[in-house]
């Protein structure tokens, strides 16, 4: 207890000497302690954690705050110093984990004027953020939504399809199952419309009768569609009933052409680059499937009516099918190729999975296809009463396959594809500052937590390029408690100045300063918030 | 709490022995009117790395610079019109030095040096106002110290991270 309080006494002695000799140097002086070195270096990569955290300054200095901000965002003081000379040796706090973590520092020197800045050093490897959580699903509307694509999909195919392949390959009426999906897909496609325009202003499905909601949808891309697929609808229920057979085959292949134009006009496919080859594909793809689908049913009641009349469809299909399934499969191939890019992909996203499921789905598809064509097949021609009815129980398991495809496909309507979240994921975060002598285009590329790339065009506010002799970026977070970190920029062939080497370890607000010289004696700074997604 | 305050005293007690951190000017105070020994302290280099060239912008208002050689510096003074002219004890003069150049030396980083100027502070002037020498240290390397800054309406130089050494105008001394 002495001991305690003459060490209390001595030690308010000394702090009384220090606030004088504070009070004179401070009338004196306006000092500026400097970093000369930090341990690890300032963005140093590392296979494990450092033993030792040090901080070494151009004089001696007190530290007010020492702070260790680990890749989750927490902050731990770090009470555990000791000066040496001009260098902080810290002790490293335990438990450090991998990613990227920011030492942030403010210290003081002779003359009360602190000073700070942060260093980083990264644990494996730079963090890249925690994902973000999308918004809240709204689960009645999509499967609203879902249960329309797939609808639509039925009358195109199945209805569309079935009516060009009766009026064009097979004798006969139309199938009524035929009929009735392109009535549905009809009444389908036009719900779309208004189940688009939901999903585009965000509403819930009890807003569907309001006039705004269809506006809106008709305003996507999908509008383009609605139009082009119902007038195929219309065309095709129009060539069913048809008594002219010439008139009737010219309705059933303009439905055709249009049904399937009307896919290549809107959608994750068709939106994709480059679209002289993605939307053909789309259109190829529709087509083909409309042909090959289209005739399942008007096929399995062929088989039912007349044998002979039956056994010519047969051939008929058999010859067509394999050049149409061929294209199918070559567009399908192409646009997946497109969309997914990385096959790790295939695994990683939803999109991929939904394809994998579809691709397997397709598989069982083409081994009852195969099933037909050469088990079944040859007996039902040649007239046997029970390979013709196996045949059209085949074709119904076709069917329901069928649908279980495109079901699985309608489901892309709400998995945007790897292509697309690569696009999204690499959007950078840009800021214009404007002040009095220059302004600044700066992007920071991607603009999500990370390592990045930062950018700048400086230009005089009257536009005209700015020559500056030297950029520095200076990032700091006030909320996060990080102070400054500086990078330098170096000047590129293009008049942008880069600064490539530099890992952003948080998410969120950041304030953004260049410091532009613009000759030996003359420096500019602008500054201004920048927000990087997680 | 007793380590902090500690390390406080052992830094401002090391930080006695070595002046100051960033290039200031050791007069703080000159009457307009009259001539100024203008002394630099440069207390270090740029990050540790030694101080080649030290280079003083000279403001406008500011006439007559002589410069003092320094032993084993090489010493530029490089002239240039004014933006108007001033009175020099009844001369007119309308150019002289702009610039003043110290080069070729070799000041560590551990290590203290002064560079001294002598010039006239012409009337035009105004006292009670700041007049800042923008300074710049060069380094090996390309590495510079810019003490360059000057606060702008409502900044005090504490608010700069780079502030140019400055000198406070006084009135000029009566009978001059």
């Amino acid at each position: 207890m002495l001991a305690w309080n003459r060490s209390l006494g001595r030690s308010g002695i000394l702090a009384l000497l220090a606030g004088l000799l504070w009070c004179c140097l401070a009338g004196m002086a306006m000092a500026h302690a400097s970093l000369t070195g930090a341990v690890p270096p300032d963005g140093a990569v590392m296979g494990a954690p450092p033993k030792t955290l040090s901080l070494s300054f151009s004089e001696p200095v007190s530290p007010l705050v020492l702070k260790l901000i680990r890749p989750d965002g927490q902050a731990t003081a770090l009470d555990d110093f000791i000066l040496r000379d001009t260098t902080l040796d810290i002790t490293t706090p335990d438990g450090l984990g991998a990613g990227t973590h920011v030492l942030t520092w403010r210290v003081v020197s002779e003359d009360g004027h602190p000073v700070a800045g942060s260093t980083i050093f990264s644990i494996g490897a730079p963090s890249k953020g925690p994902q973000a959580e999308g918004a809240p699903i709204d689960w009645p509307l999509r499967s609203a939504l879902w249960l329309a694509r797939i609808a639509m999909y039925v009358g195109l195919f199945f209805g569309i399809g079935g009516v060009f392949v009766t009026r064009w390959l097979t004798p006969g009426e139309t199938p009524r199952l035929a009929r009735a999906a392109t009535l549905l897909g009809l009444v389908a496609t036009a719900l779309s419309l208004g189940l688009q325009g939901l999903d585009a202003l965000g509403a819930p499905l009890a807003a569907l009768f309001d006039p705004a909601v269809w506006k809106a949808g008709f305003a996507t891309s999908f509008g383009a569609t609605v139009v082009v697929l119902s007038a195929g609808f219309c065309l095709a229920v129009a060539a069913a009933r048809s008594g002219s057979a010439a008139l009737g085959r010219a309705a059933s292949l303009m439905a055709l052409l249009a049904g399937s134009g009307a896919l290549a006009l809107s959608g994750h496919a068709s939106a994709a680059a480059p679209q002289w080859l993605t939307r053909p594909a789309v259109f190829v793809h529709a087509i083909t499937i409309a042909i090959w689908i289209g005739a399942l049913l008007p096929l399995a009641a062929a088989l039912r009516g007349d044998p002979d009349v039956g056994r010519q469809a047969l051939g008929r299909f058999f010859r067509l099918i394999p050049l149409c399934v061929a294209l199918l499969v070559l567009a399908g191939l192409l646009l997946a190729a497109i969309q997914v890019r990385d096959p790790a992909a295939l695994l990683s996203t939803a999109y991929g999975k939904v394809l994998l499921a579809k691709g397997a789905l397709l598989a069982v598809l083409f081994g009852v296809v195969a099933l037909n064509r050469w088990i079944l097949t040859g007996p039902a021609a040649e007239g046997d009463c029970k390979a013709v009815r196996r045949l059209r129980k085949s074709i119904a398991v076709e069917i329901l396959i069928v649908v279980a495809v495109l079901a699985a496909a309608s489901a892309w309507r709400f998995t945007p594809p790897p292509r697309a979240l690569a696009v999204t994921a690499a959007q950078p975060a840009s800021v214009h500052i404007h002040a009095d002598k220059a302004m600044a285009q700066v992007a920071i590329t991607p603009g999500h937590a990370g390592p990045v790339a930062i950018s700048a065009v400086v230009l005089s506010p009257d536009f005209s390029p700015l020559a500056a002799k030297d950029v520095t970026f200076v990032l700091s977070n006030a909320q996060a408690g990080i102070e400054p970190m500086r990078r330098k920029a170096a000047l590129q062939a293009d008049g942008t100045w880069l600064a490539s080497d530099v890992v952003v370890p948080l998410a969120g607000q950041w304030q953004l300063r260049i410091d532009i010289l613009i000759s030996d004696f003359e420096l500019l700074r602008l500054q201004d918030a920048i927000t990087l997604r997680p | 709490m007793l380590k902090k305050t500690l390390v406080t005293v052992a830094a401002l007690a090391l930080g006695a022995g070595t002046a100051f951190a960033h290039v200031s000017l050791q007069l703080k105070e000159a009457p307009v009117g009259s001539t100024y020994r203008a002394i630099f302290q440069v207390p270090h280099g740029c990050e540790g790395k030694p101080t080649n060239t030290v280079r003083v912008q000279i403001p406008e208002g500011v006439i007559a610079v002589k410069s003092q050689p320094k032993a084993g510096w090489k010493l530029d003074k490089i002239k240039g019109p004014y933006a108007k002219s001033y009175d020099y004890y009844g001369t007119p003069t309308s150019e002289g030095v702009k610039e003043v150049v110290w080069s070729g030396g070799a000041l560590a980083d551990d290590e203290y040096d002064e560079f001294v100027l002598r010039v006239y502070l012409t009337k035009d002037l105004k006292a009670g106002e700041t007049l800042y020498f923008p300074v710049v240290q060069e380094c090996p390397d390309g590495m510079a110290e810019r003490w360059i800054e000057i606060p702008a309406k409502g900044q005090s130089a504490d608010d700069l991270e780079l502030p140019a050494p400055g000198v406070t105008l006084i009135e000029a001394v009566a009978g001059h």
